[in-house]
């Protein structure tokens, strides 16, 4: 074959095109027609605002917005359909994860928790990475939460319903005062947890691991002494819990359990159960029980057969 | 054909380019490698936050740091090739400006946040329209050159070099969506679609093909030999034209699109083998038994260890378009690792390789300092492979535990020490970069007189 100018400029620009229409055009005549899907809802006019702070921001190098058949963290029980998208322009899949999927963060938390994360990440998830988007200013952080809690769309708008509901009910609670506010969260709590007391025993390497989980997880909010002064604090409402008002309030390792595994919707305690196996989330109520609240049930009776583990 | 001897000052504002840039862009990868691993040393400087660093970093080493580089010695092998001067070094001295004045927007436009949000895309549309004109100014430079040659036969470098320029100026065009201005992008999945057609030929059809028109042109010269084979070449040319365009959708393998889209881009990314292979054993079979002249030549080393990783990345790039591999690689850092070996250890290598070959060339004088560009080498090799490594165990640990069941969160603090030896890594590249750049500078622009070591 004699490659002349003309063989090498033509000869691939016509091969550029005859991919073009295989690899482009056939692809966009299959796709462009793709119907929403049933969680699809227009975004409204903050959503959309949020979005473009979203953009400018490079949110979307840490997180994708694209649930796969594999995955199973935030947002796995919705696997992504092309009808999720129908109006996403730019679309936002994302390559990496650095951080969470995002697709269905909406609801996940109330707005209040996504104000002090986005003010700075660690004061409500003390090892995080993602940067501090103080400097957006508060409108700005109020707009992009919007957005945020718009992911999901449909879905994500049940999911805010069930926060706004419970919120009010915290406050109720919180403003109710100590007394109130703990018969409230331990009425929450199913009778069968209230009655199980931590089933291992207090032990010091339990509470030292204990220990590293709480400050990983929950030192942002309970703050250091586990008064409910971490930084976080000032941006939550009803703040962090003070773990010293549970004292001599029935509260058993069986609450504390339900709690972190479970989370308490309508408030910014987040669930615990993706992140923490059991024995871990015993060990941290524990060393809460035993540092903060000064009262630990640990290996009390109701006790049953002997546990299987002993130190 | 009036000047009889030739300036290159074209090439020379190239290679200039290419070595101020690289500072640049890797100083914005390890900005963004130290935030993190301290996410709040960086705190509340808006411009410098890592969503904004990110895509500085790797706009700018494509189109900063490698393109220029690669161009540097193609404006060199163009008139030697084609026996003939280019076609107007003026021309080509413009090209150079707008093109460093189109560089300085993108810095500046991202930092303060005008970005399109689409990866490799992200440039605003005036950028776009000037990137454009750049690649058709140097098109045409190109194809002027060729018109008025006194060499009938073209060279594969040139092949290599016209289909690049040409076909990067129509996919840069498609993927950045510039008929449409505001958004620069169109909606939901077939936006997935075109951007990643696109996306993927910045590889494929400008960095791959002006690294082998560089390889093609180096590799034969140093080891004073024929090529190996032409019928080799025009099958590694025109497999490369006709399978890498059309493979994008490999990395939508686990996105909702069209199957019968994503079974084409997995068969021929593993098809992939054949464009790469005729390359390389073309050009390897061309080295055999000469490996001494080219140890003996700083541009040819840089080169031929290009090409060793261009095996590497692109072996690496066909087993990760497997659906099986891609469950455990998709979304974490062994794409980083990937992306590195590619842009870093092939395309990167190739270029600076380019430089330190032409240089003497187009300035008629030695290199400053042989003993700079060696340490240079060095440091980039040992940078490459070990982005490499940590990169791979950090993804292995992120996507195993991911397949697992852990959160992205609890997986921070595993992946932490290799965040921390990757920073470490990316200082040792700016130092690289920065003597590189003292070492070109010194070079181009010595002083009549001046004692050259
Ligand atoms: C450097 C990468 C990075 C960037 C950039 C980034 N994030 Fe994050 N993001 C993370 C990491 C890591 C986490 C997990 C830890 C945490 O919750 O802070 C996270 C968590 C989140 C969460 C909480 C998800 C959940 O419910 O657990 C939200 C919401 C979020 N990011 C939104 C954003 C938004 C909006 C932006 C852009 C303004 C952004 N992120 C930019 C890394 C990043
Ligand atoms: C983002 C802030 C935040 C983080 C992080 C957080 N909490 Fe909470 N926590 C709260 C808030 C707010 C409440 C409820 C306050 C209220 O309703 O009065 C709460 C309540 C609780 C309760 C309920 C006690 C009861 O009697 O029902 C427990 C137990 C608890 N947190 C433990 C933890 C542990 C353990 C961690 C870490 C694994 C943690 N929290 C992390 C904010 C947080
Ligand atoms: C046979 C050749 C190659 C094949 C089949 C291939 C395949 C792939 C695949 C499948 C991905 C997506 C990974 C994922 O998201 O899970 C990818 C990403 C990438 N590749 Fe390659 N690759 C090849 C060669 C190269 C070369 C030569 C370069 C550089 C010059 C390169 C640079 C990149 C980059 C930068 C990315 C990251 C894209 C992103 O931001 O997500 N690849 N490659």
């Amino acid at each position: 074959m004699k490659m002349t100018p003309k063989a090498v400029v033509i000869g691939s620009l016509l091969v550029l095109a005859a991919v073009v229409f295989v690899a482009v055009i056939l692809p966009y005549a299959d796709t462009n027609q793709t119907v929403p899907s049933e969680i699809f809802r227009s975004r409204v006019s903050e959503e959309a605002a949020g979005r473009l702070i979203y953009i400018q921001n490079g949110c979307v190098y840490c997180h994708s917005q694209s649930i796969r058949k594999v995955d199973w963290g935030l947002g796995a029980d919705r696997i992504a359909q092309a009808g999720d998208y129908v109006e996403d322009h730019p679309i936002l899949l994302g390559s990496a994860r650095t951080g969470p999927d995002l697709s269905q963060a909406g609801g996940e938390h109330p707005d209040d928790w996504h104000i002090a994360h986005f003010i700075n990440p660690r004061y409500t998830r003390p090892v995080s990475i993602m940067p501090a988007f103080e400097f957006l200013g508060m409108d700005r952080v109020a707009t992009l939460t919007s957005y945020v809690q718009s992911l999901g769309l449909k879905a994500a708008d049940r999911r805010m319903e069930r926060q706004r509901f419970w919120k009010q009910e915290a406050i109720k609670a919180y403003e109710a005062g100590p007394e109130a506010n703990v018969r409230w969260l331990n009425e929450n709590v199913p009778q069968g947890w209230r009655d199980v007391p931590n089933p291992y025993p207090t032990t010091e390497a339990g509470l030292a691991r204990g220990h590293v989980i709480y400050q990983n997880f929950c030192l942002g909010c309970h703050g250091p002494v586990g008064d409910g002064m971490g930084p976080a604090q000032p941006w939550i409402y009803p703040p962090p819990l003070n773990f010293t008002i549970l004292k001599g309030r029935e509260v058993s390792g069986g609450v504390l359990y339900y709690q972190i595994m479970n989370g308490i919707t309508g408030t910014a305690m987040p669930y615990f159960k993706r992140e923490l196996e059991s024995q871990k989330i015993w060990e941290v109520g524990d060393y809460v029980a035993v540092y903060f609240i000064n009262q630990s049930d640990a290996n009390s009776e109701p006790r049953g057969i002997d546990a299987a583990w002993e130190p | 054909m009036s000047n009889p001897s030739p300036t290159y000052q074209t090439a020379k504002g190239f290679c200039l380019t290419s070595a101020f840039w690289m500072i640049v862009g890797t100083l914005m990868g390890l900005i963004g490698a130290t935030e993190l691993v301290a996410p709040d040393l960086t705190k509340n400087i808006g411009w410098l936050v890592f969503g904004r660093v990110r895509p500085i970093h790797i706009n700018i080493v494509l189109f900063g740091f490698v393109t220029p580089g690669l161009l540097a010695a193609a404006f060199y092998y163009f008139p030697r090739l084609l026996k003939t001067e280019l076609y107007s070094e003026r021309l080509g001295v413009v090209t150079v400006v707008a093109w460093n004045i189109a560089l300085v927007a993108v810095v500046l436009t991202l930092m303060l946040g005008y970005t399109q949000g689409r990866e490799y895309a992200e440039l605003i549309w005036p950028i776009d329209v000037a990137v454009i004109v750049v690649f058709l100014m140097v098109f045409f430079n190109f194809i002027m050159t060729v018109k008025q040659r006194t060499e009938p036969v073209l060279y594969v470098s040139v092949w290599y070099a016209l289909a690049a320029v040409i076909l990067t100026a129509c996919t840069y065009a498609l993927g950045n969506i510039v008929w449409r201005p505001s958004s620069g992008a169109l909606v939901g999945i077939p936006d997935a679609i075109i951007l990643w057609f696109y996306g993927h030929n910045v590889f494929g059809l400008l960095l791959t093909p002006l690294s082998a028109g560089v390889t093609y042109y180096v590799i034969p010269r140093s080891v004073r030999a024929p090529l190996y084979s032409h019928t080799l070449s025009l099958l590694g040319f025109w497999s490369l034209i006709v399978v890498y365009t059309h493979i994008g959708t490999h990395h939508l393998l686990q996105v909702p699109v069209p199957t019968w889209l994503k079974v084409i881009a997995i068969v021929d990314s593993v098809a992939m083998v054949i464009p790469v292979m005729a390359f390389l054993i073309n050009i390897w079979y061309t080295a055999k038994g000469r490996l001494g002249e080219i140890h003996a030549d700083i541009g040819a080393k840089f080169v031929f260890t290009g090409t060793i990783m261009y095996f590497f990345v692109s072996i690496q790039g066909s087993m990760m378009s497997l659906p099986d591999v891609q469950r455990v690689t998709h979304f974490n850092n062994w794409v980083v690792a990937h992306a590195h070996i590619g842009v870093l250890g092939f395309a990167g290598m190739i270029a600076l390789g380019g430089l330190y070959y032409i240089l003497p060339k187009v300035t008629g004088r030695p290199l400053y300092s042989r003993l700079l560009a060696d340490i240079q080498y060095w440091l980039v090799l040992i940078v490459s492979i070990g982005f490499t490594v940590v990169l791979t165990i950090a993804g292995l640990i992120q996507g195993n535990g991911w397949l697992n069941g852990e959160t992205v969160y609890r997986i921070l603090p595993q992946i932490h020490p290799y965040y921390v030896t990757r920073a470490s890594l990316g200082l040792i590249l700016v130092i690289g970069a920065a003597l590189g750049f003292y070492n070109i500078v010194r070079t181009l622009f010595v002083r009549s007189g001046e004692a050259v070591t």
